[in-house]
């Protein structure tokens, strides 16, 4: 979590991303790299709780600084070889910010989240690894 | 010889609690973490915004006696308490509920039912009220029609009376909408069925505050049994939390088939049946106008993996239920164990790392993992009679 917030406030000191700021506040959150995308990410409420919906804030942004599109997130279970039981839906907000609503990890384990990103044609998958207790 | 007789004492209860002490396994931190998530006990009282009557002594009291009320159903014979019956742990003992006719499903117990988020063995239900109109209607169960719950609140006084004060104003003429106040006050009343609390949580409480000597009062068999529940046996990847379970579903390896040719598809059929209520958390039933008890509703997904999946039950007052299962197909807690310890792989199609498995648990270990369960009940005081509606 420390490692997260430190590298939310590099990223956040950045003059490239000043178009697509990734400190999404609360001082907590984590962010996920690949080759063309840069993803910050809270949920809300900010601890993840087995059984109880919780929603994701996200920032999209290229490696350029500039904003991106989040085109769907979910959810796996990747040594069960299942998905959550709900589907969220993706809202549009102000700053960019995208707010996923509807995701339940509905057992403790290790759960995968998927993000699939664009920006122009380039349609990208990061994911993510929360360990869920 | 006073003093001689004192000293004794102090001896024999220093010797007690040496003893005592030494009745403590050794718990890790990672264990007495999952120990703790099993609590505390019991949580705050429900207050569910889609039911304007949710938490209140009106509409729980109102609710009380149409829960006794056999003018509910269709020939007068049938109550809410029939099968649902206070000295049988809000169950009935039935392998298979008995309403007009047999039930292809066990009569679930009531217990800490308010906290559940899917009701049914299939979740067709996305609130307590919601779920509490289906028997009402259902022609296998009380068989009530869509009016009688509207013509008896409006032509009994106690009950209009009482209708009033929970509700506010006088038992009015549309029928679907005292119907669904029935179901209102029907669940005000069903979520103060609380558990009592039970030695586990005197267990849980003391280990968590690291009291050794109160945790050692917890019987060996029964912390042996808890360390498996957490452990190897992983049942607390579904029985999680203080209710012991997640409230959602899985597919356990019971069969599908009710009778020759004919499957109980479980949590498939309900998300469809979910879908065309009119009475969900997404219909203008819905008491809550900041939509966010209807976030489920919304959100969850009808998927094939769904089929032959029921709710996972909580596990508070297990032993002093049964039969088991969503068909009542278990007979004892014994048997349940044994399920667990001998399930067929094949029979639950797993490609992935199987989430439940056959345990191949020793004759020492099942009755090790009975005897915690039964360390979930409680003795429960006999129930007083409900206080007159307006005396």
């Amino acid at each position: 979590m420390k490692l997260a917030a430190t590298l939310l406030a590099l990223l956040f000191c950045s003059p490239a991303l000043a178009d697509c700021p990734l400190d999404l506040g609360r001082g907590t959150g984590w962010v996920v790299f690949s080759n063309h995308y840069m993803l910050a990410f809270r949920s809300d409420p900010l601890r993840i709780e087995a059984g109880e919906p919780f929603a994701l804030v996200l920032n999209v942004c290229t490696k350029a600084g500039r904003p991106a599109e989040l085109v769907a997130v979910d959810a796996q279970m990747p040594e069960h070889r299942h998905g959550m039981n709900y589907r969220p839906t993706i809202v549009s907000g102000d700053n960019g910010r995208y707010r996923a609503e509807g995701l339940v990890f509905h057992m403790p384990g290790r759960w995968e989240l998927t993000f699939d990103v664009r920006a122009g044609e380039e349609t990208e998958r990061l994911t993510h690894d929360i360990i869920l207790k | 010889m006073t003093r001689i007789a004192l000293l004794l004492v102090v001896a024999l209860l220093a010797a007690t609690s040496v003893g005592q002490a030494q009745q403590l396994l050794a718990w890790t931190a990672d264990e007495v973490d999952s120990v703790r998530r099993h609590g505390p006990w019991p949580p705050p009282p429900v207050r569910d915004p889609s039911n304007r009557v949710s938490g209140t002594p009106s509409g729980a009291l109102l609710g009380e006696h149409l829960f006794n009320d056999a003018r509910l159903s269709g020939d007068g014979r049938i109550s809410c308490a029939t099968c649902h019956q206070a000295g049988r742990e809000w169950s009935d003992g039935l392998a298979r509920g008995q309403g007009n006719a047999e039930l292809d499903r066990r009569t679930p117990t009531l217990w800490n039912v308010g906290y559940l988020h899917w009701f049914g063995w299939d979740g067709a239900g996305d609130s307590l009220w919601g779920q509490s109109i289906r028997p009402l209607l259902d022609p296998r169960e009380m068989n009530g029609g869509p009016t009688r719950a509207a013509r008896l609140l409006r032509s009994d006084p106690q009950l209009a009376c009482g209708y009033e004060k929970a509700f506010g104003e006088r038992p009015g003429d549309d029928d679907e909408k005292l119907l669904v106040d029935t179901g209102k006050a029907l669940a005000a009343f069903q979520a103060t069925l609380v558990s009592p609390r039970t030695s586990f949580d005197d267990f849980r409480d003391a280990l968590v505050v690291g009291d050794r000597e109160r945790a050692a009062r917890y019987p060996l068999a029964a912390q042996r049994g808890l360390k498996l529940f957490i452990g190897t046996a992983n049942c607390n990847l579904c029985h999680l939390g203080p209710r012991f379970t997640s409230g959602e579903f899985g597919d356990v390896g019971i069969p599908f088939f009710v009778r020759p040719g004919e499957v109980d598809s479980g949590r498939h059929g309900g998300l469809g049946r979910l879908a065309t209520s009119p009475f969900n958390l997404l219909g203008k039933y819905n008491d809550d106008p900041t939509g966010v008890s209807a976030r489920r509703t919304r959100h969850v997904q009808r998927q094939h993996t769904n089929f032959g999946e029921f709710r996972v039950p909580g596990l508070r007052q297990v032993g002093r239920g049964g039969p088991y299962m969503h068909n009542g197909s278990v007979l004892t807690l014994e048997d349940v164990v044994k399920h667990y310890s001998e399930v067929s792989p094949d029979r639950l199609h797993s490609d992935g790392t199987p989430i439940v498995r056959p345990l191949a648990l020793t004759k020492e270990q099942s009755a090790d993992l009975v005897s915690f369960l039964r360390t979930l009940d409680a003795e429960v005081p006999p129930r007083p009679a409900a206080p007159p509606l307006c005396p």
